[in-house]
């Protein structure tokens, strides 16, 4: 380790505990909780509109999925096209509880953080067992898999008149110690206990990736024969994978459910899972802080492609098919470019730029 | 000192003018209103030209001080591409922006939003007529006839123009969500309470390129009447195969063929377009009067598309008339709020459109609220393909609705 602990220059360790570390500098530390008080402290200063409170909700639930996502693609190397099926199982268990017992029930109102939880596990659940042919199948095989999951969900969904045939499905609203979170506060409310839990599970992937269950991951996407070899299980690292993608996944879902306080299939669909997948990939797979970067950046291009096919569609009103192709046609054309020049995602730019703090010569 | 005052006066003008020219020229009051609907994306086919007879009308509103005192009408119109996330975030903006109105689209966007409209306690004019939308619900003020309303009158239509004693054979063709379901679930609710037709089946289609299966299998189980609930693709497919195949009736409930018919949204100019002459014969039922009746409301329409620079298409287009109709209500709405001495707010526009009755000439009856009626035009109109255009048959009134209303 470097002595000096502000600037490293180089990453080069002396014992395993060293290796161990959350943040390897202090300035990564100081970095960090500088970002953290920005953004728990800036809605105590700034004027909040409910239009961008809600993006940024949304950006930060696409995190907590996309963080079950890295984790299987990223760091376990198995594929799957039906992430938003998962994000779907939670959303819809606090429907089916609503369903149940109402959708004012205290149990809905007041035990939010319970429900999130069962959600997870929900989504673990059917993470693993949907993970069970990964024992079997590898690759464009796994793939489409999964990709059968998200289309037998989405039926099911369609279908059962229990799930309102995909039409929402009331959730009340939450309460806090202060009493019911009024529409005022809605956004602001949940914008806070999204950030907190996105910490908490971030903190939770850096510290898994740290033991040897985590360390697993990494063998078996690396080469599954040879991590058996030395002692590990494929199949089980194969299915707790899925299962933690799930867990993630669930969670989100059921932010989802509580933010907009409704569940409706359309939130869950194939093109979801693209997009989820997209993320994971612009982010930076296999990478920590990609978790973060992929969903900023492809909900703002999202925005921005968005404005850019409303505004066509305004002035070539005599042909909206055209306005309407604009939209697909240009969010994917970027995907391209950037998988071209940029291959390892955003994350890449921040290890570059991290570099340059680094003491000279050692920068590179 | 006489230099001081000429300096001062000349100041004085140059500010005046100044403000003179650089004022708006209306010195009314600018009221505020949302839109949400999809200009691009799926159903951007009756989307867009919706959002045109929208934007057209709150111009000619603004252009001519229909609402008197310069008053005028800002509605941006924003394309939420059929999303319901999206709706809701325009929503969101639009209620920052202080809103008095909001002029939605989708089914599931408005069932998604309908705990926020009555928290919030703002007016909606939907463009879906969904009847799930005003049950449990206050402030949704539908423009015309429900979607169910549409499919039980023409099961009605079907029972009192079918010749014979024995108890006409229906097909249901609908889409395969709440939207297609909802109409079909309140016909099988109407036909407990009485409704004289035999629902032999129903057919939720897919996304089929061909349905001489479905179509022959309808036929060797008897069906004599297909009403369809969905949008005007899959119908049009559907009216294709079956000119194709020889099995459309020839005249209204041949026997041995079958005879089309169907609710709002699969109808139109634009259907024609699309299926051509295998529309002849297809009955519809929708609340909008057509520029093809020729009449006052047809000329007004079309001359208001032609002021905008309309292309034939949009201004002949009854989702068009949809646009200026849902337009109209809330132009209504904030006029007749103004007229009674009441300030322009979102609880007294709601307290007027309750008691709002006005006639229209993109509808095919006058807009009638109440403090328990939530649907503006009652009046239904059957329509016939005829040589290429949709023509009146009758005005109709469904009786079993009221009773399927009373039942739930």
């Amino acid at each position: 380790m470097s002595q000096n602990r502000w600037l490293a220059t180089g990453n080069f360790f002396t014992s395993y505990k060293q290796e161990q570390r959350t943040f390897f500098t202090h300035l990564d530390r100081t970095i960090f909780t500088c970002f953290l008080v920005i953004l728990f402290g800036w809605p105590l200063v700034f004027e909040i509109s409910n239009k961008y409170m809600l993006v940024l909700d949304n950006i930060l639930i696409a995190i907590v999925a996309v963080m079950g996502l890295n984790l299987l693609l990223g760091f376990a190397g198995l594929i799957s096209i039906g992430h938003a099926a998962f994000v779907g199982i939670g959303a819809y268990t606090v429907a089916s509880v609503c369903q149940v017992i109402g959708e004012n029930h205290v149990i809905v109102t007041h035990f939010w953080p319970v429900l999130i939880v069962v959600a997870g596990i929900m989504g673990a659940i059917f993470g693993a067992f949907v993970g069970l042919p990964a024992l079997r199948l590898k690759h464009l095989y796994l793939a489409i898999a999964t990709l059968s999951f998200q289309m037998i969900f989405e039926w099911f969904i369609q279908f059962m008149s229990f799930f309102n045939q995909g039409q929402t499905i009331y959730v009340g609203r939450a309460h806090w110690f202060t009493g019911q979170v009024g529409r005022n506060d809605h956004y602001l409310f949940w914008y806070y206990i999204i950030l907190t839990i996105v910490v908490v599970l971030g903190f939770g992937v850096r510290n898994l990736l740290k033991t040897k269950y985590g360390r697993c991951l990494v063998a078996v996407r690396d080469n599954d024969r040879a991590a058996d070899a030395m002692g590990m299980n494929p199949g089980l690292t194969k299915v707790y994978a899925f299962a933690l993608a799930g867990f993630f996944a669930g969670v989100a879902g059921a932010l989802h459910a509580y933010l907009y306080r409704g569940v409706g299939f359309d939130s869950f669909t194939l093109h979801h899972s693209v997009a989820y997948l997209a993320m994971a990939i612009v982010g930076g797979l296999g990478t920590l802080n990609g978790i973060f970067w992929g969903p900023v950046a492809i909900k703002y291009l999202d925005l921005q492609v968005e404005q850019f096919s409303e505004l066509a569609g305004h002035y070539l009103t005599y042909a909206p098919n055209v306005a309407t192709a604009l939209k697909p046609l240009s969010f994917g054309l970027v995907i391209v470019l950037f998988l071209m020049y940029e291959p390892r995602g955003i994350a890449n730019w921040w290890r570059i730029a991290k570099s340059y703090t680094k003491l000279w010569p050692f920068r590179y | 000192m006489k230099s001081k005052t000429a300096l001062i006066f000349n100041a004085l003008l140059v500010i005046v003018f100044v403000f003179a020219f650089t004022l708006p020229a209306s010195a009314g009051t600018t009221y505020k209103l949302g839109m949400s609907l999809a200009i691009t994306g799926p159903t951007s086919d009756a989307g867009n030209p919706y959002a045109k007879g929208a934007e057209d009308w709150f111009k000619f509103v603004n252009e001519t001080d229909y609402l008197g005192d310069g008053d005028i009408i800002d509605c941006p119109i924003r394309d939420d591409q059929y999303k319901n996330d999206t709706t809701k975030r325009f929503f969101e903006e639009f209620l920052d922006d202080g809103i008095l109105i909001f002029l939605s689209y989708a089914t599931g966007g408005n069932l998604a939003l309908k705990r926020d409209f009555e928290e919030v306690q703002i007016p909606v004019i939907p463009a879906s007529y969904h009847e799930g939308l005003i049950v449990d619900a206050n402030y949704t003020f539908m423009p015309v006839a429900t979607y169910s309303e549409n499919a039980v009158s023409l099961a009605e239509y079907v029972v009192g123009k079918h010749e014979g004693t024995d108890t006409p054979k229906v097909a249901f063709f609908i889409h395969p969500s709440a939207f297609g379901r909802g109409p079909l679930e309140d016909t099988q609710k109407a036909v407990s309470l009485g409704l004289g037709i035999d629902i032999v089946e129903v057919v939720e289609h897919g996304t089929d390129l061909d349905n001489t299966a479905m179509l022959q299998r309808l036929e060797s189980k008897g069906v004599q009447y297909v009403i369809c609930h969905t949008v005007q693709t899959p119908v049009a497919t559907m009216l294709t195969d079956a000119q194709r195949l020889g099995v459309t009736a020839a005249t209204f409930g041949e026997k041995g063929k079958l005879t089309f018919l169907g609710a709002h949204y699969t109808g139109g100019s634009d259907l024609i377009a699309l299926a051509g002459t295998a529309t002849e014969g297809y009955i519809w039922a929708d609340s909008y009067n057509l520029t093809s009746e020729n009449n006052e409301g047809a000329k007004k329409q079309l001359e208001l598309a032609e002021r905008y620079g309309r292309d034939d298409k949009a201004a002949n287009s009854h989702n068009y008339g949809a646009g200026i109709l849902a337009a109209q209500i809330a132009t209504e709405a904030i006029k007749e709020t103004k007229k009674a001495g009441l300030k322009v707010n979102r609880e007294n526009i709601y307290k007027t459109m309750q008691t709002l009755n006005f006639q229209s000439f993109a509808a095919a009856g006058p807009v009638t609220y109440s403090p328990t009626e939530r649907i503006g035009v009652d009046v239904q109109n059957i329509y016939v393909a005829e040589g290429g255009v949709f023509k009146k048959i009758q005005s109709f009134e469904s009786q079993y609705i009221q009773k399927v209303r009373a039942d739930r």
